[in-house]
């Protein structure tokens, strides 16, 4: 199938009411969990140890593309796959993606589950910076050694107009990649890959970066992601096709699945987890894919402090299927503790739940905050904390058993905790001078310290 | 009491039946009502508003998703439909009316999803105009409903001006003070509701919903 196929589908295929598609998923999603038998063991147990359930959980995301397929938006209309074609698209996946250039030329590659060799970082972004701040940021985050590739920003504000209608949105793409390519020269690696981060999902807004010289290279990227509810668009679709010609790599920042939404319980997250990043491959081409599975509700300020044993496990599930039958590059695999804002002592303890990642196959990607907040929902310091983190991990031989004892002893630790309000990124950290400020250093040496005591080799 | 026993479990079963997301079960549960000769209005009240509070915990704490919101908002209007049947046309409490959708330019729907199922589920008539909504159709269909409440989601910083769009639109047709504009979504903050004369804010579902109900009067 070629993006040309997938553009005409969205045209040809069969009518639907958005309602009944997103009931007749929830029924599909109900139906398939029975088949397979998706149901948590309800044991406690953070982490999957039975293989043919990771089996049937990819089999079941399979079966639920073949079966309804997904829905274009754009046109009310569903695209679907004969089995031959999805299939063929799995096994087209590429296992390596090359990215940036020169010196700063990184592979993005598939990982083994319980693979110790180094992990590939996107070390921040997809968040939103004023323009005041961004070049600094960006080159903060660049100069992070471990960062293989960053993905961009979203802001309200450029130039000091709003943004605001179409000519505005593409200028503001415009100036993104610039200053992400500002960035990571200030940083001293101008062949760093970065990835646009759509200002709108409009199509012209989403081609207008491409700019060999000040904006987004060959060897760059840029963000389709995939809706929930395994829905897609028109105009992310013609984007494809423009950066399928130019050759830039392709990212599905909707990859996870959901709980609580159409999809259902845990079962039908899981079974969306499977799927979608095979979908952002079917449709858009992107070879590389966030995973995992969260909860559609967004925690806000003072949820509990909590690792949620069913909610890691079907992140595992997901992880473990994808792995032991595709070769998708995916960026996922870690859990939280509820949605802690950045700057503040309970998202360090949050960012522990990276050290899953290398265990469950996944690449890593940057701090990043649900409930994001202007130039206050990541900063450079816990980018560094989550990859330190994940290497201490694997340094330290951390298994599924391990890890699920760790999981256990942080949720004693963090009893009665509850996730903090976010702090602005100049109360927590100079970027100028690219380093904490002596009192979020001293709160991130304490959990540091703390974390060592339970278990992890930060040698 | 004989009597009492017998409208607290036709209630009992009616509300039963919404919380178990029963549109024919819910149906035959009203018609009950109707046959015994309990106050329909009495029915209204504590079956069907009565289970809203029980469902909304149920969502927020997980026990139950999206789907079973609208499987339970089915079900409500299918015993309303019974149950208003039953009233003089004059003495039916007139719906609130809520036109909801996310904005011009931005596809995200899952919040406002949310948002639409809950408002529903609390007796307001919800129309749902979808995403990428034109700031002109909300408007229009806030004319054509008689809408009390118009809802305006967005999840992308970029899209947020065209919320205050919104407002601009009314003012410049004179439609200001018919409406009442409530607004929400990721990047949508308590300081920008007040900075573009939105009338209130929900960081969440399950305060967009109070703030609604406050709006127009309800269980105040």
């Amino acid at each position: 199938m070629s993006l040309l196929d997938i553009a005409e589908r969205t045209q040809k295929g069969p009518k639907m009411d958005e309602n009944a598609w997103n009931m007749g998923l929830f029924r599909k999603m109900n139906e398939l969990t029975e088949k397979y038998q998706l149901v948590y063991p309800d044991d406690g147990s953070f982490f999957n140890m039975d293989d043919d359930l990771a089996d049937r959980a990819f089999q079941a995301g399979i079966e639920l593309l073949v079966d309804t397929g997904v829905y274009c938006i754009s046109t009310g209309r569903v695209i679907r796959f004969s089995r031959q074609e999805v299939m063929d698209a799995i096994r087209a996946m590429p296992a390596e993606v090359r990215v940036g250039e020169g010196k700063d030329a990184r592979v993005l590659k598939k990982r083994r589950l319980g693979e110790r060799e180094a992990l590939n970082f996107r070390s921040g972004h997809h968040a939103p910076w004023s323009e005041e701040f961004a070049p600094l940021v960006i080159k903060n985050f660049a100069q992070i050694p471990s960062c293989d590739y960053l993905e961009g920003i979203n802001f309200a504000v450029v130039d000091g107009r709003e943004i605001h209608g179409m000519p505005m949105e593409v200028y503001a793409a415009r100036r993104e990649a610039a200053w992400l390519r500002e960035g990571v020269r200030k940083a001293g690696r101008p062949g760093l890959a970065i990835a646009y981060y759509p200002i709108s999902t409009r199509a012209p807004v989403m081609i207008a970066p491409i700019d060999q010289e000040a904006g987004l290279r060959s060897t760059d990227g840029v963000l389709l992601s995939v809706l929930p509810d395994m829905k897609v668009e028109q105009d992310y679709v013609a984007a494809a096709i423009v950066y399928e010609e130019r050759g830039c790599f392709k990212v599905n920042g909707g990859g996870g699945g959901f709980v609580g939404g159409f999809a259902g319980g845990l079962g039908g997250g899981i079974i969306g987890g499977v799927a979608r990043p095979i979908v952002g491959f079917l449709v858009y081409r992107d070879e590389i894919s966030y995973a995992g599975v969260g909860r559609m509700q967004a925690t806000v300020p003072g949820a509990k402090m909590r690792f949620d044993p069913g909610m890691c496990w079907g992140v595992s599930v997901v992880c473990q299927a994808l792995n032991r039958n595709t070769n998708i590059v995916y960026f996922g695999g870690s859990v939280g503790a509820a949605d802690p804002g950045s700057g503040t002592e309970t998202r360090l303890w949050s960012l522990v739940g990276n050290m899953a990642a290398p265990i469950n196959g996944g690449n890593l990607s940057g701090p990043r905050q649900h409930r994001a907040q202007m130039n206050a929902s990541q900063n450079p310091l816990e980018a560094e904390w989550l990859y330190e983190v994940a290497t201490a991990s694997m340094r330290s031989g951390i298994d599924r058993a391990m890890a699920s004892d760790l999981l256990r002893k942080l949720n004693e630790r963090l009893e009665g905790r509850v996730a903090e309000e976010t702090v602005h990124i100049t109360q927590c950290y100079d970027l100028v001078n690219h380093k904490p400020l002596p009192d979020y250093e001293k709160t991130y040496l304490k959990v540091k310290e703390e974390v060592a005591r339970l278990g992890l080799d930060f040698r | 009491m004989a009597k009492e026993n017998e409208t607290r479990e036709a209630l009992e079963t009616l509300r039963a039946a919404i919380l178990q997301y029963d549109v024919e079960a819910a149906r035959s549960a009203a018609q009950a009502v109707v046959d015994r000769g309990i106050d329909p209005m009495l029915a209204i009240r504590e079956a069907i508003a009565g289970s809203t509070d029980i469902l909304h915990r149920r969502f927020d704490s997980g026990e139950c998703y999206l789907p079973h919101l609208v499987m339970a908002g089915d079900a409500m209007t299918a015993a309303s439909q019974v149950l208003e049947s039953a009233i003089p046309r004059e003495s039916v409490p007139a719906k609130k009316v809520v036109v909801i959708g996310t904005v011009e330019a931005d596809l995200h729907s899952v919040g406002k999803n949310i948002v639409a199922m809950m408002l529903r589920s609390a007796g307001f008539e919800v129309h749902d105009l979808g995403v990428d909504v034109k700031s002109s159709a909300f408007v229009t269909r806030a004319r054509e409903t008689g809408a009390d409440i118009i809802a305006l989601s967005c999840l992308m910083t970029t899209t947020r001006p065209y919320q205050r769009e919104v407002i601009e639109e009314l003012e410049a047709a004179g439609l200001r003070d018919r409406f009442k504009v409530i607004v929400g979504g990721g990047p949508i903050t308590r300081e920008w509701a007040s900075h573009i004369g939105a009338d209130g804010y929900g960081a969440d579902a399950m305060e967009g919903l109070e703030v609604a109900k406050r709006l127009v009067g309800i269980g105040t």
